[in-house]
């Protein structure tokens, strides 16, 4: 289960990262965002639903190769994020296998920062920790964490006192920070202000080399044009395309019958 | 071709892979001391007054338990006391791992959401942070003791097999009470209602030796009943506890892991989409 757990072999380009084989994802989740005894109780009786099954990804397979840097888009609800975090090993999946080659380090959608009364340094330990890294890593990775988030003082302040773009700074900077085999970025290039925006950016360009595989998931396809040199289409939780990144995004756009236009072209 | 570092497949019957799981599990011990560490920092029991107001808050609850049996029963006595506060000490470990654990899991969302790590990390660090609010509950209690003039005797040292069963009980329970409030996040609030009838059920207020027959039944349906009556037995009086009951602890105790374990793994995978 550990994502993050140092390999030490070297990875050359075209060897296998990520080996996704027949992977289909069921789950079955609650409609009440916050289902409650009481509730439970109160509507006993009149037979209402309270769980809803999703199929959130079929049949997909997908291999990933060092030195690629894989742009993942689709419609909200595509399985885009469901997908991630299989790879990543947070869900694990319903049928198929998924193989993984590499230390993984994710940014999803919330990023760090479980415990909103404890300091970002805090935070940043521990979540560190939870993914299997050790202290020494840590200590090692940290002063380089704190001084790409630019967060200064503030490092050391609760996290509940950070405003959101602080919280998205935080979290980029520790993902972006480790040096993982396989960095897995889900739609957190968006964040931060027009400032972090562009270093987060060109982070992620300086990142990809023959030796990692990123996998990023965005609606920004003019980002992805310009980073990418693979990408996966999926589609109500299958893969519909996948291959030249011009050629797919516009193949995908046609299908939005939206064609080229500043709205989705523009870094959201 | 090398072989891959991690392989994520179905689980078989619900559970994961049990040995690959314990043994990530074993490689976070870090994050539980760690963990426990900034959470008990927090609250600030690494300061002199924080871990006073920790054994204040007990002393005071024992001594006004100790004016109500004194004005109800019409009886004091230091045994008395000591065994009201002993008890109520070990009960306290008991309640601040099931408060502690009950959102232990849906507070540690964020985390859940973007880590692969065994959760069961979480309601692990809530038991030992009540471990740690316990330790120097049993140092006040040692010198409480001593100033009551209690006896001492080497039967005191059965009082340690017994924590630990309490501790297996405590985390137990914590497993257990997290997964639930998954599924039902109002749980919190029917806790209180829940310590407390288990604290009037509990030899805590009165000695279980002094329990009227007809409510004998009672102890067949409580968990802590032989816990802290081995307890009180060996900590305050320095007599050996009775083995049956010690194994009816164990039994208990060992009894709620289990269940409690089962439960939140085969739900474990759920948490990511549940939260």
């Amino acid at each position: 289960m550990s994502s993050l757990s140092v390999s030490n072999a070297i990875h050359k380009t075209g060897d296998l990262a990520v080996s996704v084989q027949n992977l289909g994802l069921t789950y079955t989740t609650a409609i009440d965002r916050r289902p409650t005894l009481k509730a439970r109780v109160k509507s006993l009786g009149r037979g209402t639903k309270q769980t809803r099954v999703v199929q959130a990804l079929e049949n997909v397979n997908l291999d990933v190769t060092y030195g690629q840097v894989l742009g993942v888009i689709g419609t909200n609800g595509a399985g885009k994020s469901s997908l991630m975090r299989t790879i990543a090993g947070i869900i694990p999946p319903s049928t198929g296998r998924i193989e993984v080659f590499g230390s993984v380090s994710t940014l999803l959608a919330l990023g760090v920062g479980f415990n909103p009364s404890l300091s970002g340094r805090a935070n940043v330990h521990l979540g560190g920790l939870a993914a299997g890294m050790t202290r020494k890593e840590i200590e090692y990775h940290f002063d380089e964490i704190a001084e790409f988030s630019e967060l200064g003082d503030a490092i050391d302040a609760p996290m509940r006192t950070y405003s959101s773009g602080m919280y998205a700074r935080l979290a980029f900077s520790v993902a972006a920070t480790v040096q993982p085999d396989i960095l897995i970025v889900d739609e957190a290039l968006s964040t931060g202000d027009a400032h972090f925006k562009v270093k987060s950016f060109n982070k992620i360009k300086e990142l990809r080399s023959e030796d990692r595989a990123l996998i990023l998931v965005s609606h920004a396809m003019a980002t992805l044009r310009e980073i990418c040199n693979d990408v996966a289409w999926l589609h109500k939780g299958k893969l519909v395309t996948r291959g030249n990144p011009n050629q797919v995004i516009d193949e995908y756009q046609e299908f939005l019958h939206l064609g080229k236009s500043s709205v989705i072209d523009e870094d959201l | 071709m090398s072989t891959p570092l991690q392989v994520y497949e179905p689980f078989k019957a619900g559970l994961p892979p049990l040995r690959k799981y314990w043994r990530s599990l074993w490689a976070r011990r870090t994050f539980i001391s760690e963990y426990s560490r900034s959470e008990l920092r927090e609250q600030h029991f690494d300061s002199i007054f924080g871990q006073l107001w920790l054994i204040l808050n007990p002393l005071m609850l024992s001594a006004v338990y100790f004016l109500l049996i004194v004005i109800i029963g019409g009886s004091g006595g230091s045994m008395r006391y000591g065994h009201l506060t002993a008890s109520l000490f070990l009960f306290y470990l008991v309640s601040n791992s099931l408060s502690g654990g009950v959102k232990s899991v849906t507070a540690g969302q964020r985390l859940i959401l973007n880590t692969a790590f065994p959760r069961m990390m979480l309601p692990i660090s809530a038991t030992v942070i009540a471990f740690f609010k316990f330790i120097p509950t049993l140092l006040v209690f040692m010198i409480m003791r001593t100033v009551l003039g209690l006896p001492f005797g080497w039967e005191m040292l059965w009082s340690i097999p017994i924590i630990l069963i309490a501790l297996i009980f405590s985390l137990g329970v914590a497993i257990l009470i997290s997964t639930v409030n998954v599924y039902f996040r109002d749980i919190a609030s029917f806790l209180p209602y829940l310590t407390r009838t288990f604290l009037y059920l509990s030899p805590i207020l009165y000695e279980a030796s002094a329990l009227k027959p007809e409510f004998r039944v009672f102890q067949n349906f409580n968990p802590l009943f032989s816990i802290l009556e081995s307890w009180s037995l060996s900590i305050v009086h320095a007599k050996t506890p009775d083995l049956s009951s010690m194994l009816t602890s164990l039994a208990w105790a060992l009894g709620f892991l289990l269940v409690g374990t089962y439960f939140f793994l085969s739900r474990e995978r759920e948490f990511a989409v549940r939260l």
